[in-house]
């Protein structure tokens, strides 16, 4: 009897260290993969957008400053891509489509990051930037030649790039947020375009209306 | 002792950053040799813990059901995406994985394997199987990327690995149902 107290206790103690790893191992039970666990984090650490050289695809080179005073909604991208880029910038463009025309441009602009500096020169974007029925304008495609730059964005806002042997990369993939300061305030499912729309909308709208 | 010094030879060995970033580079094998390997590690390792502390075993282990318990969450844990993917991250994970998986999974196992009855061990077979059926389509399923630190290809590689172990664990479930051995004792 005395045993089987002992033991029970055992397993009462075992199965609570359990809880606590599981807990702490996904974060509450809300992070099971290291990508959820990364997005959680960014939208906490709310970092800025670091201070790189974009060249886009009408071969103009600017910084993020660019886009003072405006929300820039943000996808990361290589144009060899055959799998989840295209379906990246498709979701990207019906986002575009839903917001209201007196906010392009003016309220927000989209731009497409490509990481793939080498093959991704301005003719390359201007040719893709085509396909998606981006404007190169509201909607632009732009590289960062630097590579220091690009590694310190890419750090920043904690996207992986891994290059595979065939000249493809395997990175994770979101919809990105930027603000007027220039600070990243959401990370979202490139999947869910109606709920990305509908949030971007609500932000606009506040924002307008606490202009007035 | 001897066994006690094989198998820390091997988590030593396992431990060398060469050999560990090499079996850590490829995702099937990161999951189905290194972590087993570490509790085999942990189980020859326990030897030396049995006979120098058996009354603590005893005490608290006598029925094997929480070592039993330790292990199955030690090695769920393990298979949590994020966790293999933070191992490669953060070097406090990837201690955590050489110790958990040794010591808080290979000595429990091996105090306990023995003192559960044949239902017991078969219950955690099927346990098992069933998880390794679950995580392979999972990982096969899965239509994003799981672990930052893999290309999906590895992904499937360890989908179908995880329901070869799960077709593996089915066959010996089922001849340990059909077969009687006294027959052929």
């Amino acid at each position: 009897m005395i045993k089987n107290r002992h033991t029970a206790f055992a397993s009462f103690l075992v199965i609570i260290f359990g809880c606590i790893l599981f807990y702490l191992g996904t974060a509450g039970f809300t992070a099971f993969t290291a990508e959820t666990a990364r997005v959680n984090q960014l939208i906490d650490n709310k970092p800025k957008f670091p201070d790189v050289t974009f060249e886009d695809s009408k071969g103009r080179t600017y910084s993020i400053s660019e886009f003072k005073d405006k929300y820039v909604f943000i996808t990361f991208l290589y144009t060899s891509c055959t799998t989840v880029c295209p379906k990246l910038e498709m979701n990207m463009s019906k986002v575009y489509d839903l917001l209201p025309n007196k906010y392009i441009g003016k309220d927000i602009v989209f731009l497409s990051i490509s990481f793939d500096a080498k093959r991704d020169d301005p003719a390359t974007l201007e040719k893709y930037r085509g396909y998606f029925k981006s404007d190169g304008e509201t909607w632009r495609m732009a590289r960062i030649s630097n590579q220091a730059e690009l590694d310190s964005l890419l750090k920043a806002f904690g996207v992986t790039v891994i290059p595979d042997e065939n000249g493809n990369f395997a990175h994770n993939s979101a919809f990105y947020l930027v603000d007027k300061q220039g600070t990243l305030i959401d990370v979202m499912d490139y999947k869910k375009i109606d709920e990305a729309g509908k949030k971007l909308v609500n932000i606009l709208n506040k924002d307008r209306g606490s202009k007035r | 002792m001897n066994q006690f010094f094989y198998g820390l030879l091997l988590l030593i060995f396992l431990a060398l950053p060469p050999v560990a970033h090499l079996l850590e580079s490829i995702m099937i094998v990161h999951m189905h040799m290194q972590m087993p390997m570490l509790v085999i590690a942990g189980f020859l390792m326990a030897r030396l813990f049995q006979l120098r502390f058996p009354a603590f075993f005893e005490k608290w282990n006598g029925n094997g059901i929480p070592g039993i318990i330790l292990f199955l969450i030690i090695v769920v844990f393990w298979t949590i995406p994020r966790a293999m993917d933070e191992a490669l991250t953060f070097p406090s994970m990837e201690v955590f994985k050489f110790f958990s998986l040794s010591i808080l999974a290979g000595i429990p196992l091996r105090d306990s394997w023995k003192k559960l009855s044949t239902i017991g061990k078969n219950a955690i077979i099927v346990i098992f199987t069933i998880k390794y059926f679950g995580m392979g389509l999972l990982y096969i399923k899965a239509p994003v990327q799981l672990c930052n630190n893999y290309l999906i290809i590895d992904q499937l590689t360890l989908g179908w690995g995880f329901l070869t172990t799960a077709i593996c664990l089915v066959i010996y479930l089922l001849y340990v149902t059909f077969t009687d051995p006294t027959k052929y004792e």
